[in-house]
């Protein structure tokens, strides 16, 4: 079934499930057509369907030999296109243009080098133009680049906004302890001891928010691909909570945590007791 | 004697107001500013969390309608409000084209509605520079109705004018090429034969900026049977799209929809649907728009609440004692709402600017989409949507000084004050 890829689109393959009359004069095409353009039109392998380039002339009639699961794309699933498959030679006649390709794929031998032997071809190229597939996969790939720099873009003010609502959390949660460092302090605990129980207690803290984090957003990541792999019908993962992203996430927070209970547990223990009691 | 308690309460507002001034509403302010910079550092902390949490709101407002607003305005720019494609296609979204297009064309044009109808057509070629070839994008395009480009230098072309050829900036600057001189455009290249199938030697007649086209995009126009004769499609006289422009914006629904009926084998959408169709393929963008916009709401409301919480639990000897002297339930509340308020309007006025600054960053980021038209832009402000974000983020920042004012207006005033004196 190797051949070109047609786009067959939502509106445009009405008509072929209306126009389902036995052709006679002319011998049917055999197509696959993908797994949900075959759900939509509810057709089956042996069904014939008429296909056609504009939607008024749709007079060439197809057979379905095969129902196939298209690699899942994410270039093109927010299209919601269709595809079905000919053979080439068919495709070229139903289009008017016979011998006319839009692209070539070539096998080198192995030890060649891609770049070189693109170079080779576009130096006698007339028409055409030969690149490595390492370049047109960089070329296609520019769309996801553009929404991988506006994710970090994005994922920089969370982490500036969660930062800075973790420091102030840590701030009150050590000056709430005003009273308990004072009463500490009355009865003879040193200031280290004070400091270090504070700090201890940020760390603490910041750990079971970590897990709690890290816990919400495996939750948000598995709620999040549900939902756009059916929205999609698609089998693509869209959000991946990689172990690199759980360490930088619980590593921030403890460190800003402890920076936090750190800062506040300083202030608090140079302070006058007395001050702290509230009789200062 | 809770009207006793009331009463009391009064009075003492009263004693209070004739002794140090009164508790009126310019005073409250003050009075919450002062409370604020009693705790500098968490306050400091406080309004950098709202101001990074209203600059991702006010982003989020601007991305969650930003590009179907930029691209209603784009379609809509020259007035032409209804647009015709090939069947279950948008505009300029396939190769693929529409048969019969003066056939078509008098079809459209016979409708009461409609005042003007346009072919446009959209194909590869190539201009020869030396011994090379430049790839370029071509416009087939009718001079008296067309709403995809802006003369910047030289002439229009005329009608009937099928020597003349319009290039962009960026092929202009390309070959140094000004009105005047003249330029080879050819099609079809034959690999085998290595010539090309049409070759047209046009003059060029002006430099315009194509509404369409992404940053740098190399672009030529030329009258519609000219680029039909390059792309070989002039004698099933195709074109790409018809624009159509009706006398009323009110009518283009309507007409859209009468033309729809005598047009059943073409795609025939007003703007309104188009920026529709448009929105669901970035149906992304919004929906991360409101995830991220609630979670910024969210900590405001967290923030606000949780800090205003501690400062009152730390300031309730204070608020025992002014109960205590007369000061009424009432009063407390204001302040300390009062106090919530004035983070968030300060928090609220740092966010806009900074989201200010964000947005055109971001903005920046989304609009090198490969394709994507230069005139197209994400983050799009809209009064409405700014007013209603301004006071979502007021209203939120009142909201989440309530529980704390409770807490201070239910303080037991001998409870608390027998508790400070221990």
């Amino acid at each position: 079934m190797a051949g070109m890829e047609a786009t067959v689109r939502a509106g445009w393959v009405v008509p072929l499930l209306l126009i389902t009359a036995v052709a006679k004069a002319q011998q049917p095409v055999s197509i696959a057509i993908e797994r949900r353009l075959a759900e939509r039109l509810r057709v089956q392998v042996g069904d014939t369907l008429s296909i056609g380039v504009d939607a008024g002339a749709t007079d060439r009639k197809a057979i379905v030999s095969a129902i196939y699961e298209p690699a899942p794309d994410p270039a093109a699933i927010t299209k919601r296109e269709y595809f079905l498959r000919l053979h080439l030679p068919d495709l070229a006649a139903l289009l008017g243009s016979p011998d006319r390709v839009e692209r070539f794929a070539v096998a080198l031998k192995p030890g060649v080098s891609p770049a070189a032997a693109a170079e080779r071809l576009n130096q006698i190229a007339f028409g055409f133009r030969a690149s490595p597939s390492r370049d047109i996969a960089t070329e296609s790939s520019q769309t996801f680049r553009v929404v991988s720099r506006f994710h970090q873009a994005i994922a920089v003010i969370s982490v500036v906004a969660s930062g800075i609502f973790l420091l102030c959390m840590m701030l009150l949660k050590v000056e709430e302890r005003r009273r308990d460092a004072a009463v500490m302090r009355f009865t003879g605990i040193s200031r280290r001891t004070i400091f270090a129980a504070l700090l201890l207690e940020a760390v603490l803290v910041s750990a079971l928010g970590s897990v709690f984090g890290v816990a919400l957003a495996l939750g948000a990541s598995l709620v999040t691909n549900l939902y756009y792999q059916r929205f999609f019908d698609t089998s693509l993962v869209f959000s991946v909570v990689t172990p690199s992203i759980v360490r930088f996430s619980v590593l921030l927070s403890l460190g800003l945590g402890l920076a936090a209970g750190a800062i506040a547990a300083l202030r608090l223990v140079r302070t006058n007791p007395l001050i702290l009691w509230g009789r200062g | 004697m809770s009207g006793e308690r009331g009463q009391t309460a009064r009075i003492g507002d009263r004693a209070l107001s004739s002794a140090f001034g009164p508790l009126t509403a310019y005073r409250l302010p003050l009075t919450a500013v002062r409370n604020l910079l009693r705790h500098r550092i968490r306050t400091a902390l406080a309004i950098a969390g709202i101001t990074v949490s209203t600059a991702m709101l006010l982003d989020m407002v601007l991305l969650a309608g930003g590009i179907e607003r930029s691209f209603g305005r784009l379609l809509l720019g020259r007035g032409f409000q209804i647009r015709i494609s090939p069947k279950g296609t948008l505009p300029f979204d396939t190769d693929a084209t529409i048969p019969d297009a003066t056939r078509v064309r008098r079809i459209v044009a016979a409708d009461t509605a409609v005042v003007a109808v346009g072919p446009l057509l959209g194909t590869s070629l190539y201009l020869r520079m030396g011994d090379s070839l430049v790839t370029l994008f071509g416009y087939g395009v009718d001079p008296t109705a067309q709403a995809n480009y802006q003369l910047e230098s030289g002439q229009d072309l005329a009608p009937g004018d099928s020597s003349g050829v319009l290039l962009s900036r960026p092929v202009a600057e390309r070959l140094g090429a000004s009105a005047g001189d003249t330029v080879t455009l050819v099609s079809r290249l034959d690999p085998e034969a290595a010539v090309a199938g049409v070759e047209r030697r046009l003059t060029v007649r002006g430099i315009v900026h194509w509404l369409y086209d992404y940053k740098g995009q190399p672009s030529v126009g030329a009258l519609l049977p000219v680029m039909q004769d390059l792309a070989r499609l002039r004698a099933a006289d195709r074109v790409s799209a018809l624009i159509v422009k009706v006398r009323r914006d009110k009518d283009a629904d309507a007409t859209a929809a009468r033309l729809r009926t005598a047009l059943p084998m073409l795609e025939v959408n007003s703007v309104a649907a188009l920026v529709s169709r448009f929105r669901e393929r970035l149906v992304y963008f919004r929906q991360l728009s409101y995830i991220l916009g609630s979670i910024s709401l969210i900590i405001t409301v967290l923030l606000v609440s949780v800090l205003m919480t501690i400062t009152v639990n730390e300031r309730l000897g204070e608020i025992a004692t002014l109960r205590a002297i007369g000061i009424s339930r009432r009063s407390i509340v204001r302040d300390v709402m009062a106090e919530g308020t004035i983070l968030t309007l300060v928090g609220g006025v740092l966010g806009v600017l900074l989201g200010a600054a964000t947005a055109r960053y971001l903005d920046r980021i989304l609009t090198s989409f490969p394709g994507l038209p230069a005139a197209i832009s994400f983050f799009v402000p809209e009064s409405q949507s700014l007013a209603l974000a301004g006071a979502v983020l007021l209203a939120t920042g009142i909201l989440a000084g309530v529980y704390p004012a409770l807490v201070a207006a239910r303080a037991a005033i001998a409870e608390t004050l027998r508790a400070e004196a221990t």
